[in-house]
């Protein structure tokens, strides 16, 4: 009974910590988004030392543990190059870093099952390179990158709990915070583990949805 | 399509970067917020507890503003180095080790250690320091470090568990994973009042004080908080926390 109770006083402040990383969680994928594409482009198209670059920095950050990237950025990076961000702003920055990564190689593979005849076939007709890779190739390969994304969304999710040892206060940093005032340990954990079951769900329905909106009637890619 | 995405994308991003600077007349203090009753977070969940009422006062007579941030108890000390935070006013035990890396208010609040066990276990704290017993403490506290020194002195034969936090030490020997767990005595009288615990007494570590830590640079911070800290115990309002918060005065 008075578990039920911590569990009911507690839920408006465990909501509004899924606030806190969602917000966390949708910046580090926009971010991922907005320097994997590019990197992926980078890593198929590029010359040696783009290629170069861009398998020294996947390799630093899929080598390195999200929890010292957080701890190397925040105290470290960040304040040595004078970016003095708050703790979401980091933790957001790192994740999204991190997840660059991870993303890169999604689309990587997505554009690489593109057949490479597509862009010749675009340069016969006089398109550009960067056009090519823009009108052609990039929508198909995006489309099909669409399910290995939303597993990086679910990694991203659970991710953000570490978040906290920069003092971030999402969903597990609130809810140590309140078993620890009412010892009520397992009903609370319960209560986050239902919570990050709803967004990975929430999440996942949503990106099916976008495959299902943006799919091309009657397009078989190859 | 793509231009509501972008556009949601820039908002979220530059709500995340926003506020990114405080004002200069306002101060941080990083608080433990797993440490009741010195530091925690309430059912509406605002930061509360002992130390926090204690230093809204303090800046109320001091004239400055003071927004309290749960931080982890791991990176407390890095925080305020980083200048995440300003000072520190929960429940922090004032230590020779410390006192190298941050500077220490006046001593506010003397404190004892205590091993705490199931409130129906029949054991002792002797059994506990010379039995083969499981203890459990929290990480980076003074008790952890003071453990595992004499441990070695001693030939003391326990096995040392770490915690994130005393609260969860307290629920693994609920578990029974561990036999005792080691901790300050207000948070412990704090899990007795709510939990099937006991106190089986203190173990040998000599008492502590607790102060408020600023960087070493911060002489007029840490000014203020003295200041404050001796008006405020000389103020009827510190025997009416005592009695909020249920603290022992010794």
């Amino acid at each position: 009974m008075d578990s039920l109770i911590a569990v009911r006083e507690a839920l408006p402040y465990l909501v509004q910590g899924a606030a806190v990383t969602i917000t966390a969680v949708v910046g580090a994928m926009g971010l991922g988004l907005l320097i994997g594409v590019p990197m992926a482009v980078g890593q198929v198209y590029g010359n040696r030392p783009v290629r170069f670059l861009v398998g020294l920095y996947v390799w630093f950050f899929r080598g390195v543990p999200v929890l010292v990237l957080l701890f190397l950025f925040y105290f470290g990076l960040f304040s040595l190059m004078g970016l003095n961000l708050n703790a979401l702003a980091a933790a957001t920055l790192v994740l999204g870093l991190t997840s660059a990564a991870y993303q890169s190689q999604i689309f990587r593979g997505a554009i690489q099952a593109i057949s490479r005849g597509q862009l010749q076939a675009a340069k016969a007709l006089g398109m550009s390179d960067i056009m090519g890779i823009r009108t052609i190739i990039l929508p198909q390969a995006l489309r099909l990158s669409i399910p290995g994304w939303s597993n990086e969304y679910s990694i991203i999710l659970k991710d953000s709990a570490l978040a906290f040892v920069l003092g971030t206060s999402e969903i597990m940093a609130r809810t140590h915070f309140v078993a620890s005032r009412t010892y009520q340990h397992l009903p609370l954990y319960i209560t986050a583990g239902v919570l990050y079951f709803i967004l990975t769900w929430a999440g996942m329905r949503a990106l099916r949805q976008l495959e299902r909106k943006t799919r091309i009637p009657g397009y078989s890619h190859g | 399509m793509k231009k509501t995405l972008c556009l949601a994308l820039a908002l979220v991003l530059s709500l995340v970067f926003c506020g990114i600077t405080a004002a200069e007349t306002e101060y941080i203090n990083g608080i433990d917020a797993n440490f009741p009753p010195f530091a925690y977070v309430d059912k509406s969940g605002e930061p509360s507890g002992f130390d926090v009422d204690s230093v809204d006062w303090i800046a109320e007579k001091m004239g400055f503003t003071v927004q309290h941030q749960p931080v982890d108890w791991d990176g407390i000390i890095p925080n305020l180095m980083a200048k995440k935070i300003d000072f520190i006013a929960s429940g922090m035990s004032i230590t020779p080790e410390r006192a190298e890396k941050v500077d220490f208010s006046i001593p506010y609040w003397t404190i004892k250690q205590v091993f705490v066990a199931k409130k129906d276990a029949e054991v002792t704290v002797d059994d506990i320091l010379k039995g083969e017993k499981t203890l459990g403490v929290q990480q980076g506290t003074s008790e952890a470090e003071w453990l595992k020194e004499n441990a070695e002195k001693n030939d003391w034969k326990f096995n040392l568990r770490y915690y994130n936090s005393a609260p969860l030490a307290v629920e693994d020997v609920l578990n029974g994973r561990i036999d005792a767990a080691a901790m300050d005595d207000a948070p412990a009288e704090d899990a007795v009042q709510k939990k099937p615990v006991k106190i089986l007494g203190t173990f040998g570590m000599k008492e502590e004080n607790f102060g408020y830590a600023v960087r070493k640079e911060d002489a007029d911070l840490l000014e203020k908080l003295n200041k404050g800290l001796k008006m405020l115990m000389a103020d009827p309002y510190w025997d009416e926390l005592i009695a909020k918060y249920k603290l022992k005065d010794k």
